[in-house]
């Protein structure tokens, strides 16, 4: 059977189940009881079968009565076996046609004590019947007892061994004041052969079914406290995870909130010196200080954008307005349009390369992410080369299964020691910001995020003043789980 | 008699146009970018008063200055501002490398001009107005 699965922060909690353990799904433990409904269920027809096999010995004793030195008690051993074989063919009847292993608990617990109350009055019968306190029937009221143990409360079952013990001391007091009759199976001061044979057979009977009894609980304690353990371990396990995304949430929003803060800072500031009259709008530091704080708003916008950029490609994946057959030529194309007066500006050569014939067409596609992130890729190029400009290369390659686009520059490059960390949210490198002020450190996170989204990767080379690579690589057939679970 | 003389360091070029303006006065200002630019300028020509910002080409770059300045005996006396706007002044005391922070005074960004002049006027002494 299935374990039952609860999905956590990244990883699944399961919860084991089986048939060694008891669990199933939904399971809840009894606060009385060893055994799960089902479990006792499956008990109660087990010991019906058992019981079979108790009417089919008492049958035979009845019938080689004489050889146990029993000659008088064989009609009434046959009664307590028909008996027995009638209430068996109850018992079973109910179990399986009025209560299934799904159903009220309570009625099953009140079978189970029905059945040890009528399984303790036949053996007392037997007992009786096959020598009283020497019958070697007796051990097995104790085997019953530890079966009832497992399957219903313990108070009952203490109230039940009082009544057991009154029981067996009742009817060895009536039988020695010869109130009751004796059936013995000693004769002339010895037990008869077949009586010892019985008593043999009795104890084998007894020491195995012990050990099974025992195996079979204790087996279920193991299976249970191994599953008890791994599932205490997944749960540490995502419980940790849990803190540690919680870790990660309060610091990108702490970055954030400061990356928001900053350009607000220099705002306030600005307005105020205006305001309490240190510069005069009018005058030519006046305009830069207002030139500035209005490129500061831009800045604030820039960022507030790209976070929510970076907020929709997340978490909206479900919602994302995925598009069939996108041909990435015809994104680049548009893109080429778009930035080649910025371009023009930087005195940057926009040179387009398409490596292989054809069109690079995605099956499944965000055509507004895809244009977001390579627009982006393709504006920090040009952003970032040397003041005396240079050329940006724009490569578009192609095989059966991939589309493979390339923005290289020759620009001012990334620092070795920022290399590892320039996807991350809001790193900058100092030789970037120097370039250009303006700039949310935001822009690989989204390319990045882009490409994942799509199934693809994305990789960077850069030296320091000689230029930078980014490389993005697409499945062409990519099938998003949005459209698959969809 | 020479006004006192005040250098801020900070990256951000609006922000030091709004410093500037405010102290420009009653004192007579210079400028750094960043950590290197504001050591050079004051190995150059110590000032009065130095003005940092905490982040400027890395985090708690405006710490790292103001740790190597106080550790030279010719600049160990030069009163310094530390500008944040990181966190709350509070919180950044609390989060320091090292527990001692080498600053006579924090500034929350953004700054009041008037709490400014005050501070500085504490630190340096009223200075002069512009003739």
């Amino acid at each position: 059977m299935d374990g039952k699965e609860t999905a956590g922060p990244s990883s699944q909690i399961r919860v084991p189940a089986g048939p060694r353990s008891g669990l199933r799904n939904g399971d809840e433990p009894d606060r009385f009881s060893f055994l799960f409904s089902w479990e006792l269920h499956e008990r109660l027809l087990w010991f019906s079968k058992l019981r079979w096999i108790a009417a089919a010995g008492l049958a035979l004793a009845s019938v080689l009565g004489p050889f146990f030195s029993m000659p008088s008690t064989r009609p009434s051993l046959a009664v307590v076996a028909a008996l027995v074989a009638v209430y068996n063919l109850v018992f079973i009847y109910v179990l399986r046609s009025r209560l299934g292993p799904e159903k009220d608990y309570v009625a099953l617990k009140g079978v189970a004590i029905l059945q040890m109350v009528t399984d303790l009055a036949a053996l007392f019968v037997t007992v009786h019947f096959t020598g009283g306190c020497a019958s070697p029937v007796l051990p097995f009221v104790v085997f019953h007892m530890a079966i009832g143990t497992i399957m219903i409360e313990t108070r009952i079952m203490y109230v039940l061994a009082f009544a057991v013990c009154g029981v067996a001391v009742s009817l060895f007091a009536l039988e020695h004041l010869v109130v009751l009759a004796q059936y013995s199976t000693v004769a002339g001061g010895q037990p008869s052969v077949g009586s010892c044979i019985l008593s043999t057979f009795m104890l084998i009977g007894l020491v195995f079914g012990v050990v099974y009894l025992t195996d079979s609980v204790t087996s279920r304690f193991k299976a249970r406290n191994i599953e008890l353990h791994q599932t205490t371990t997944d749960l540490r396990r995502a419980l940790d995870e849990q803190a540690q995304l919680e870790r990660r949430k309060s610091h990108y929003m702490r970055i954030s909130a400061h990356q928001l803060r900053s350009p607000l800072g220099t705002i306030k500031t600005s307005i105020q010196v205006l305001l309490d009259g240190y510069l005069d709008p009018g005058s030519p530091e006046g305009h830069r200080l207002l030139a500035g704080t209005a490129s500061r708003v831009d800045s604030l916008l820039a960022i507030v954008n790209d976070l929510l950029e970076l907020a929709k490609m997340r978490e909206g994946r479900a919602r994302a307005p995925w598009a069939r057959n996108v041909s990435i030529n015809q994104i680049l194309a548009d893109i080429f349009d778009a930035v080649d007066p910025y371009a023009r500006e930087a005195n940057v050569e926009l040179v387009p390369h398409f490596i292989n014939e054809g069109a690079a067409v995605l099956d499944w596609a965000v055509p507004p992410d895809l244009v977001y992130a390579f627009e982006n890729l393709i504006h920090n190029a040009i952003k970032y080369s040397k003041p005396d400009g240079g050329t940006v290369t724009v490569a578009l390659g192609l095989d059966r299964s991939h589309a493979m686009v390339v923005v290289a520059d020759e620009g001012i490059g990334i620092p070795a020691d920022l290399k590892d960390n320039v996807f991350l949210e809001f790193v900058r490198a100092p030789n970037a910001k120097h370039a250009e002020a303006e700039g949310t450190g935001l822009g690989l996170s989204i390319v990045r995020e882009a490409a994942q989204m799509h199934g693809g990767k994305v990789s960077l080379e850069s030296a320091e003043g000689v230029g930078t690579t980014v490389t993005v690589v697409l499945p062409l057939h990519h099938v998003p789980p949005e459209i698959i679970e969809g | 008699m020479a006004r006192p003389t005040i250098l801020v360091a900070d990256d951000d070029p609006i922000f030091v146009v709004s410093v500037v303006s405010v102290l420009g006065t009653r004192y007579d200002v210079r400028t750094a970018a960043n950590g290197t630019e504001a050591l050079a300028a004051v190995d150059d020509d110590p000032p009065d008063l130095i003005i940092l910002d905490v982040m400027m080409d890395h985090m708690s770059e405006g710490f790292d200055v103001a740790r190597v300045l106080r550790r030279d005996d010719a600049t160990a006396l030069i009163p310094i501002i530390i500008l944040t706007g990181v966190d709350r002044v509070y919180n950044l005391r609390m989060e320091v490398d090292e527990s001692w922070v080498p600053a006579d005074q924090f500034f929350e960004k953004p700054i009041s001009p008037e709490a400014l002049l005050r501070e500085v006027g504490r630190l340096i002494g009223p200075g002069e107005e512009k003739s």
